[in-house]
């Protein structure tokens, strides 16, 4: 049940995804992939969100901490990253790392605190 | 002349809109998330305990999307490929949300030391994979 869930909600996320982050992308017409920043750094405040309110078993919280697993991607941004360090844009890519990573965290906290 | 930064961002981003790119996106959502939860039915963590599962998605996603993105850039494949596998599938089988929470989780449940490993780990050995598999994705055949 809990993989069903989880699945269908992901692939959700995953759509979702590609829609913000190609809308962000493309509005911005930045060379800087904020595309996955947005998606990544409000994703990881929606989760602490829902994780803060308790009551992990309910189907809506399964469902939405599925959606938001597809709705984030570790690996594009850590690829990202990799291609404007090679560019070489080091600084980019130390931007790049430092900000989601910081950032990821600093929102998850948020997200909880408002949460709970 | 384009900027050559525009480089990295154009690949994983065609800009299509079309009901098909969105079906070939959620196909590979599909994949992607019934494996990452799989994995994560397999090795549980409860919150505060190591998140092995989380990184080891996260690290093998990495792995991969270097070695599909070098092999896809010079095949010049179809873009729905690129939809299906690095968007869709290897997308939603790495996770960056959950990454977030169990860190702060460790954080929270006074681990820093962990919370500590965990991050770098997943950091530093996901660049480092992601490098290795554009690496060994471009190895003439």
């Amino acid at each position: 049940m809990t993989l069903v869930v989880v699945t269908i909600a992901g692939a959700f996320g995953a759509l979702c995804r590609y829609v913000v982050s190609g809308w962000v992308q493309e509005r911005t017409g930045s060379s800087f992939p904020v595309g996955t920043l947005t998606v990544n750094l409000s994703g990881a405040f929606l989760l602490g969100l829902i994780a803060g309110g308790g009551d992990i078993d309910s189907v809506a919280v399964i469902a939405g901490m599925g959606l938001l697993g597809g709705f984030t991607t570790f690996s594009t941004w850590m690829v990202e990253t990799v291609r404007m360090g090679l560019l070489p844009l080091h600084a980019r890519a130390i931007a790049n790392v430092t900000v989601l990573a910081v950032g990821g965290l600093a929102l998850a906290v948020i997200g909880y605190s408002v949460g709970s | 002349m384009p900027h050559p930064a525009s480089d990295h961002t154009t690949p994983l981003r065609p800009p299509r809109w079309t009901t098909t790119a969105w079906l070939t996106v959620f196909a590979g959502g599909l994949v992607g998330s019934a494996t990452r939860s799989g994995i994560s039915l397999a090795l549980p963590a409860p919150a505060g305990t190591f998140p092995a599962a989380t990184l080891t998605v996260n690290l093998v996603g990495s792995l991969l999307i270097g070695l599909f993105l070098a092999r896809w850039d010079r095949s010049a494949a179809r873009a729905w490929s690129l939809r299906f596998w690095a968007i869709g599938v290897l997308g939603s089988f790495t996770t960056f949300s959950t990454f977030s929470l169990e860190a702060v989780q460790l954080l929270e449940a006074q681990r820093p030391v962990m919370a500590l490993v965990y991050l770098v780990g997943s950091v530093a050995g996901g660049l480092v994979l992601a490098v290795v598999g554009l690496r060994l994705g471009s190895v003439q055949r």
